[in-house]
């Protein structure tokens, strides 16, 4: 049957309100995010450098520079690496427990979610700088001066290699954890509960029940909070910026620093791109890596 | 109709009475500093409405204050806006590559009414560009010495201004009061520059060093001496400091001198103005050593910004002979007729007359300026991280700084 004029119409409206709404967004995105990556691909092929104004077709110079001759991007390569293997796991791992915790009901329950959650909505600068107080060496800084109570003589958190990437690592934990745990929890809330009580009653400890039951029920959220958890790792920056400055001895320089470095500390905005292109490649191939694996992991997906 | 008629006349008529407002010509003019303290601000804005005054024009000057540390950064950044400054500060080690970019206009004409005989001919050196003038300094600031005269009292240590009558002030008997102090006092003896010395200000805490030793980072001729014995036996006392004696307020300790916490710093007098509340004695001097360093700045014009004339015009006043001498309690000159004066050692009303004409106007004539490249951003970055290495216990100071003059050799040959 044919639509009548007046629905066509309506639909019309409705599918032009609807561009409409999403315009502004659009608009946004390609101006600020689109145009932008795409100079940066631009760029990366160009010796570009923003203090002298050059800007010279280079072809695949910058690249083989990056690849053959720069110590400095294997470093902040291996550095970046260091930081998301540390960082990714300890994140989850803490952050499912805290869900299947929290899922219980027990009491204490809001005030411990209240707690987990209070660092994402804190500013992330003053959240870097209390912290750099905090972790300050000797006996100046609380941490230390708490340790010192136990006996325990504290490191030089952030200006000891080692220390300062575990520093750095915990600290974005501690900040992130609050989103992980309110989407664990949101899929702790869902898992079925005839399925649990079925195990339950076939015996099944509360191991069995987490190891057979609950994880496998969970999988595609964790595969999920993995792949967001890892791109925010690969992007860290503020907290590298205030609390270490990419030290000591560039030990928590990471790739996104490097840019950094590279564009608004030497003013090389062409190399820089390249390092960028580099990043958006590496992230690239994690996120369809990790997106083909979910396939594979969780049956119970749909 | 009608109504169209009528709004277009409103329009006509409105425009006809803005008009004569627009004609008193309004020039805005932006200026970025790294100074953000409002008394310094105020009189900077002061010269720029002496000169609109005389100019018979307006200006709408903006004053933007970029942090320190981050000052080149954020003023490149700003250069390739929309809005760039009109004028800037320009930073001595990073003067090269400012001037060798073209970001900077020649002051050439500008200066013609500048007595030539009257500005340090060393002091203009660095920012030249062969005959040209691209920026001119508005300080030529050495580095002092600020001590807590009563934590000294306290510890019973001899003032510096004792040992330099004994003739005794070097950077061994300096130690020996630092470590007098700390253990006597349990305060810090020493707080780095601006408590930056490990990090963003490492040549500004370790030169005045390194050079009373007789080393250098490097010299006019690029030649580096970083590593030589001279050079490794300063960065060891200091660091023998931090680490055997305990006496330097170390490396992630935010401990700092305005505030009490230590009894000394390495400082120019543009932070006296902080100790404005500070309840206890303090006093100024030279380092010890007797080797002066200076930190230079420098004001220039964009080149391409929208009024290059008048801005360079507006350069050249703002660090003549008059402006000059108004800021000199702050900023000292590199211009014979107010450093001889006797108004310059009464021009910072924080700082007696005597203070001020021993640790500064003294070092201002034989001190030398910091080592700059036109790839200092390059080499900053990539030494600090051989210059991390020096702050641990057991650090190889001689291996170390072989690894900055490394990295400083391959830039600069």
């Amino acid at each position: 049957m044919k639509k009548s004029a007046a629905a066509r119409r309506n639909a019309r409206r409705e599918a032009l309100a609807g561009y409409g709404f999403v315009l502004p967004q659009l608009v946004g995105f390609c101006l600020l995010v689109l145009l932008p990556l795409i100079n940066v691909f631009i760029y990366s092929f160009h010796n570009k450098n923003m203090l002298f104004g050059t800007n010279i077709y280079v072809g695949f110079d910058n690249f083989a520079n990056l690849f053959g001759n720069d110590p400095l991007f294997w470093l902040t390569l291996k550095n970046t690496l260091v930081f998301s293997v540390l960082l990714v796991p300890l994140n989850l791992v803490l952050a499912l427990l805290l869900a299947l915790y929290l899922g219980e009901g027990r009491p204490g329950t809001r005030y411990i979610r209240t707690v987990i959650f209070l660092p994402v909505v804190t500013s992330g600068v003053a959240w870097a700088i209390v912290w750099k107080y905090l972790l300050q060496g000797g006996t100046a800084g609380p941490i230390n001066w708490f340790l010192s109570l136990l006996g325990v003589q504290g490191p030089n958190w952030l200006l000891e290699k080692g220390w300062a990437m575990a520093a750095v690592v915990v600290n974005r934990v501690l900040k992130n954890l609050g989103t992980n745990v309110l989407i664990f929890f949101g899929a702790v809330m869902n898992m079925p509960q005839d399925v649990i009580e079925a195990a339950r009653m076939d015996g099944a400890g509360s191991f069995t029940l987490l190891r057979k039951i609950k994880l496998p029920l969970l999988m595609p959220t964790i595969l999920m909070v993995a792949i967001v958890t890892m791109i925010g790792s690969m992007r860290v920056f503020d907290t590298i910026r205030l609390m270490t400055d990419g030290g000591p001895e560039g030990s928590t320089m990471v790739l996104v620093y490097y840019i950094y470095h590279q564009a608004f500390k030497m003013f090389n905005t062409g190399y820089a791109s390249a390092i960028a292109v580099v990043l958006f490649v590496i992230v690239l191939v994690l996120t369809i890596a990790q997106w083909t694996l979910r396939k594979r992991v969780s049956h119970y997906e749909g | 109709m009608k109504r169209f008629l009528s709004i277009l006349l409103t329009a006509i008529l409105l425009m006809a009475f803005a008009a004569p407002a627009l004609a008193e010509e309004t020039v805005a003019l932006k200026i970025a500093t790294w100074t953000s303290n409002e008394d310094q601000l105020k009189l900077l804005g002061s010269f720029v409405d002496e000169f609109a005054q005389a100019k018979g024009i307006k200006i709408d000057a903006t004053f933007e204050s970029i942090d320190f540390a981050e000052y080149n950064t954020k003023l490149l950044l700003e250069l390739q806006s929309t809005t760039p400054p009109d004028l800037y500060w320009v930073l001595e080690t990073a003067a090269p590559a400012f001037i060798a970019s073209g970001n900077l206009a020649v002051l050439n004409d500008a200066m013609a009414a500048y007595n030539p005989e009257d500005i340090a001919e060393t002091a203009l050196a660095l920012w030249k560009n062969g005959e040209d003038v691209c920026a001119i300094p508005f300080s030529t600031s050495p580095f002092v010495l600020l001590y807590n005269a009563d934590l000294f009292a306290q510890a019973g240590a001899k003032t510096p201004d004792e040992l330099i009558a004994e003739g005794n002030w070097t950077w061994e008997s300096f130690r020996e009061i630092c470590k007098q102090i700390k253990d006597k006092t349990g305060v810090w003896a020493l707080q780095t520059v601006d408590g930056q010395g490990y990090d963003a200000r490492i040549l500004h805490n370790l030169l005045p060093i390194v050079r009373a030793f007789g080393g250098d980072a490097w010299d006019e001729n690029y030649e580096v001496s970083i590593d030589s014995p001279e050079s490794v036996a300063a960065v060891q006392l200091f660091h023998d400091m931090v680490y055997v004696d305990g006496s330097v307020v170390p490396p992630g300790d935010e401990s700092s001198f305005f505030t009490g916490a230590a009894a000394m710093t390495m400082s120019q007098i543009s932070r006296v103005s902080n100790l404005d509340e500070v309840e206890w004695k303090w006093s100024m001097t030279t380092l010890p050593g007797n080797v002066p360093v200076i930190g230079q700045a420098a004001l220039g014009a964009f080149s391409r910004g929208k009024n290059v004339e008048l801005a360079s015009e507006l350069v050249a006043y703002m660090t003549s002979e008059s402006c000059v001498a108004r800021m000199a309690g702050i900023w000292p000159p590199a211009r014979y007729s107010v450093l001889e004066s006797e108004a310059f050692l009464t021009s910072n009303s924080r700082i007696d007359p005597e203070q001020m004409k021993n640790a500064v106007a003294a070092s201002i004539a034989t001190g030398r300026v910091l080592p700059s490249h036109q790839l200092y951003p390059q080499i900053e970055v990539e030494a600090k991280m051989a210059y991390d290495k020096l702050w641990k216990a057991d650090a190889d100071v001689a291996a170390i700084l072989s690894e900055v003059a490394g990295i400083y050799r391959k830039y600069l040959k």
